[in-house]
């Protein structure tokens, strides 16, 4: 009787145990018949990819939705299908069933139209930032932020909608100053920052008080400035590694050229030196060797508009700064320049050293004419202006010019007779060798030009030369070769030949 | 059979046919055998296949500069020697191919033309190029020959 | 008693024991019957063309050039990842002449397999198959498919780019082989993809094993030659006493063999890489690399684009079966008539002349050349649209075909008095009607076998079985 009865309740006990864990199963009705509810035609609410999304959720989630259910803070199945319909990976769906406001604002019952989230791919509507996928991406949307970290109030609650206090209640929409401050609450808070993303500087308010853009912004207080939101956008913050960030180094022309190629909105700003503000810089840019390697080859090495100009402490570089922010990659020249004759003269006329020659935004491929000295070419023209008391300057230019122009064109026609050999099975490859040697010299020549200085350029002129020299040599060596295979052929077929009259000879007797 | 009026101009006929047939023979013989003969005769060179072998300038070369760039089925191969190991990369720079060189003070391989510079194991330290350098085989055999070959994973 | 080999013999004038070396040879291996069989041997001369007697020996010359220089190429090359590619490059152009050999070896290889083709098909249409040489043309026919066996071998030793794929694409077809395909895949490629094991296999393949098969076949199809002598062909007259062999056919033989050396030696020299036709070029190229993408406009070796381009035109899928088996199965239907030939051809088997096979022969040159023509694109050029190319690559190749098909008949008609143009009409009507008409390739095939069979057997029924006319 004991026995039994131990038995009976053991197994009593489990039961109620094992329904206790199950106890979600009691409310997993409501959802189970949300997600099995049919719209009018009798089709399901839920698509089955939404419903194959669910059912790949971890408990957690799925207890979250459920408890979210139960709530009622969803209770209609078209809520519940633009949810599952995002498709969101499992932090995110996480942080969004966490929070209300999100909850709130992507159901159509509670919401008007205006402060609805809109759900689908991202687009470049004008309610972007009402774009849920967009805000979804956003580094904010995280534990700790997402929304009431910027828009105040609490997310856990029901209906919090506390708004935060820096944010001023008129004139939210004109007199942007407001917002630098309210971003740099934690963006320039060490302490803050370091409990998100301990790798971030937060120098990025100082740097931009002090520029052109900050001063503008804050000190003018034209609306035309741009504000941390003009480049970084409002929902979908992404960091800027991020090939959709509007600041990654591939977007970053198009984000300063949505104001600086704008003839509206540059209108009435002037240079330093009151000329009126250029608005031809992207489209010159585009046009650039820099521009084409970045958006065109992809080419990540290649500078955008921040690497030369800085992008919170964003200004126009002075005279000197152009030729330090070019030696940042083109060391070489730069070094070259430094001793050269050119930087005193160029430092005495205030000219832009690199700037001067190549220009700032529409940097072209260099071309060896440009060395050249007659009407119309760059170096003559300048000398002719302004070097009229040193003649043997151009002098020194032609040279420069003649020697590239010498190797350049040996190549050229080395590389053709390099193919014609090859094609006749001749052995190309210590002229191949050479020529490798003849275009490292080329490529050295051509950067050595910035000496400025006959000795120096020939140092690396000097075996370019010689390569060319070899390269004749080895050249004359093929062609004997090919010589010396065709006597040999001429010999073997007159041998043949020879047989062969032998023979035919030979069988006219037998058969006579 | 000829008659013996014609016999003797018809068998010297002959005999300069049988001569001109026989010398051209051995002419023909002589031209297929010359090229035979001399493809059989090896190279001074010892094993010339495959992986390359460093000449006696570029092993001095190598003694010299801490290094030497060396061509390897084509392709420029920089040799290099830090410490008692050997090391060899594609001597192309993988931003716009110039050739790179070795700076054995600083244990950088360098390419002059835009400052890239890349560490021992041919990964990118700073400047502009976007991929390491292509590594190669260096060995060292018994008899000091160094031998360059193309360095292939498993498979 | 004294050995007879030791008395010292008699020198005796005009006595039948000869002196010398031949004297030595004689008595110890009775050399006489053969040298009197080989004085006595002769070519079959008359009203045909002697021309043709010669393609045999031309396959065979080119054959010794290969052997030879194949040999001399083994001396240096070296099959492995890292030596094959890297040891022809080091000959051809480090080694003295090295460059020469290369280029003859492969030289030769297009040469014999050109020649091979020409004296094949001469064969078949002098009906040389009929008895008593039905092994010897079943024993050339071997011969051939070992030809076919060696190019795609050596194809593939230089390890370059070009190789590596062509071999990919080639040793894929083995797959659709029902039930043994994916084994036979995988002997043949030493694995699932090609990698160097196959190289290896190919290498012990075209240096030991098709040797080995082609001097034992060889040796038998000479034997029967030699035994049987040549064949006249039918319905020719023959003259009463034929060419000798020795000497005359055979330094005929000996001037044509010096000819073609002074051809493949010309060809070395100004062409080493090929004539620079697609499937006809072996300029070594990058060495392979299993890793990157395929070679664009991949194609086979020029003997095989028949076959390349014929499993274009399958579709997927074919009555239940996958299309490339249904091709397979077709091509070797194909091969198996071929192969039987001698004993399909009842008119050849009594001697008599054989138009229709001759035609048969006409319509597969026909087949093949159009099909080869098609391989090779003849008239995709400048046509981006892919779909818009093939058809203008079918209609510029059918217009060809259909130009030469033409000729072939009038001279046939004219020269030849020949009649039976059954079968090489189908093949032209195929032609037509899939590159001027836009019918598919296997519906057009379809029709003209049709046509055809109805053809012959309204000529069976409406002519009573006279010979008809001249054979050719």
């Amino acid at each position: 009787m004991r026995a039994i009865a131990i038995v009976v309740g053991g197994f009593l006990i489990s039961r109620a145990i094992f329904a206790a864990d199950q106890a979600p199963a009691a409310g997993n009705s409501k959802l189970t018949a949300m997600l099995a509810a049919k719209d009018a035609n009798g089709k399901p609410i839920i698509t089955p990819e939404e419903q194959a999304y669910f059912s790949g959720l971890n408990d957690n989630l799925r207890a979250l939705l459920d408890d979210l259910v139960q709530k009622e803070v969803i209770t209609r199945p078209e809520h519940l299908a633009t949810l599952l319909g995002l498709q969101l990976r499992p932090q995110k769906m996480e942080v969004l069933l966490q929070n209300r406001c999100v909850l709130c604002h992507t159901d159509p019952e509670s919401q008007s139209a205006e402060n609805l989230f809109s759900v689908g791919t991202t687009s470049r509507q004008s309610a972007v930032h009402m774009n849920l996928k967009e805000v979804i991406e956003d580094v904010h949307f995280r534990r700790g932020l997402s929304c009431a970290g910027c828009h105040g109030g609490d997310p856990t609650a029901d209906f919090g909608h506390g708004f935060v206090k820096e944010w001023p209640e008129k004139d939210r929409q004109k007199n942007r100053a407001w917002v630098v401050e309210f971003c740099a609450r934690c963006h320039s808070d060490p302490k803050m920052m370091h409990d998100f993303n301990p790798s971030l500087p937060t120098d990025q308010l100082a740097k931009f008080k002090d520029s052109p853009h900050g001063r503008t912004l804050l000190d003018k207080h034209d609306d035309r400035a741009p504000s941390c939101v003009s480049c970084h956008g409002v929902h979908g913050i992404r960091p800027a590694k991020d090939p959709q960030s509007k600041v990654y180094a591939q977007r970053v022309p198009e984000t300063c050229g949505a104001c600086h190629a704008d003839a509206k909105t540059m209108a009435g700003f002037t240079r330093a030196d009151g000329s009126p503000m250029p608005i031809t810089q992207l489209a010159e840019f585009r046009e650039s060797v820099h521009g084409r390697a970045l958006l065109v080859r992809g080419d990540l090495g290649a500078p955008a508009c921040n690497t030369c100009h800085g992008n919170h402490a964003a200004s126009p570089p002075s005279v000197a700064q152009v030729s330090r922010s070019c030696s940042l990659c083109h060391s070489a020249n730069a070094s070259l320049f430094d001793g050269s004759k050119h930087k005193q003269a160029f430092d005495q006329h205030r000219w832009p050293e690199c700037g001067q020659c190549h220009s700032n935004h529409a940097i072209a491929k260099t071309h060896d004419s440009m060395l050249a000295t007659g009407p119309g070419q760059l170096c003559g023209d300048c000398h002719r202006e302004y070097a009229r008391d040193h003649p043997d300057c151009i002098k020194t230019a032609d040279y420069f010019h003649d020697t590239i122009t010498q190797l350049d064109q040996a190549r050229t026609r080395f590389i053709a007779v390099s193919e014609r050999f090859a094609g006749r099975g001749l052995d190309v490859e210590p002229i191949n060798n050479q020529l490798t040697e003849l275009g490292d010299a080329l490529k050295k020549s051509r950067t050595y030009v910035h000496s400025f200085s006959r000795n120096t350029f020939q140092q690396v002129a000097a075996p370019g030369e010689e390569a060319v020299k070899q390269t004749d040599a080895l050249i004359k060596k093929a062609g004997e070769e090919f010589k010396f295979r065709q006597i040999g052929l001429v010999m073997s077929i007159s041998f043949i030949g020879l047989l062969m009259l032998a023979m035919y000879l030979k069988l006219r007797q037998m058969e006579k | 059979m000829n008659e013996r009026a014609e016999a003797a101009p018809a068998t010297s006929r002959r005999h300069f046919l049988d001569l001109l047939l026989g010398a051209s023979f051995l002419g023909w013989l002589i031209s297929i055998a010359y090229p035979i003969i001399r493809y059989l005769k090896p190279l001074p060179q010892t094993g010339p296949t495959g992986p390359a072998h460093l000449t006696r300038d570029e092993t001095s070369k190598l003694e010299q500069n801490k290094f030497v760039i060396v061509p390897v089925s084509g392709q420029r191969v920089l040799v290099l020697q830090a410490g008692d190991q050997l090391h060899a990369f594609s001597a192309k720079c993988t931003h716009e191919g110039c050739t790179v060189t070795f700076l054995p003070g600083q244990s950088v391989i360098w390419c002059p033309c835009h400052d890239g510079r890349f560490d021992l194991n041919g990964r990118v330290l700073s400047g502009p190029p976007p991929r390491p350098l292509t590594q190669y085989l260096a060995q060292r055999q018994t008899d000091g020959a160094i031998v360059i070959s193309e360095e292939k994973a498993q498979g | 008693m004294q050995s007879s080999f030791l008395k010292k013999k008699p020198k005796v004038n005009g006595a039948e024991e000869s002196q010398g070396v031949r004297g030595w040879l004689d008595r110890r291996y009775q050399l006489t019957p053969l040298v009197e069989f080989l004085r006595h041997k002769e070519v079959p001369i008359g009203s045909h063309w002697m021309g043709w007697y010669y393609l045999g020996g031309i396959t065979m010359f080119f054959f010794v050039v290969q052997v030879v220089t194949g040999v001399l190429l083994l001396m240096y090359y070296q099959p492995g990842e890292a030596t094959a590619y890297e040891s022809i490059r080091f000959l051809t152009t480090k080694v003295p002449f090295g460059w020469l050999i290369r280029s003859i070896h492969s030289w030769s290889a297009h040469l014999m397999i050109i020649s091979l083709t020409l004296h094949m098909f001469s064969t078949m249409m002098l009906k040389a198959y009929r008895p008593p040489r039905e092994m010897t043309w079943v024993s050339g026919y071997m011969l051939f498919l070992l030809t076919l066996g060696f190019g795609f071998s050596g194809y593939l030793l230089p390890w370059n780019k070009l190789a590596y794929f062509a071999t990919t694409v080639g040793t894929n077809i083995v797959k659709s082989v029902p039930l043994l395909g994916d084994w036979l895949l995988q002997v043949l490629r030493g694995g699932q993809d090609v990698t160097i094991n196959t190289l290896y296999r190919f290498f012990a393949a075209h240096v030991v094993i098709l040797p080995l098969g082609f001097v034992g076949i060889i040796a038998l199809h000479l034997l029967l030659i030699q035994r049987q002598g040549m064949a006249p062909p039918v319905g020719a007259t023959i003259a009463p006493r034929g060419m000798k062999f020795f000497p005359s056919f055979a330094l005929r033989d000996a001037l044509l063999w010096l000819a073609c050396l002074m051809a493949l030696a010309t060809l070395a020299v100004f062409l080493p890489y090929g004539p620079g036709i697609p499937g006809m070029d072996w300029e070594l190229g990058e060495k392979a690399d299993p890793l990157a993408p395929a070679y664009p406009g991949i194609k086979p070796e020029w003997y095989f684009l028949w076959e390349y381009q014929l499993l274009k035109e399958f579709p997927p899928h074919l009555f239940g079966l996958e299309g490339p088996q249904v091709c397979l199965l077709l091509i070797g239907v194909l091969f198996g008539i071929w192969a039987i030939i001698p004993w399909l051809d009842r008119r050849a088997y009594h001697d008599k002349p054989s138009p229709a096979f001759s035609d048969f022969g006409w319509a597969a040159i026909l087949f093949l050349t159009y099909l080869t023509l098609m391989g090779w694109d003849i008239g995709a050029r400048g046509i981006s649209d892919e779909l818009a190319a093939m058809h203008n690559v079918a209609r510029v190749c059918a217009s060809w075909t259909l130009v030469v098909g033409a000729l072939v008949i009038v001279v046939r008609y004219w020269k030849f008095g020949g009649r039976w143009f059954i079968l090489s009409g189908a093949a032209l009507l195929q032609v037509a009607l899939h590159g001027l008409a836009g019918v598919s390739y296997l519906l057009s095939g379809v029709i003209a076998v049709a046509v055809a069979a109805i053809a012959i057997a309204i000529s069976y029924m409406t002519n009573s079985r006279t010979d008809a006319g001249d054979a050719k």
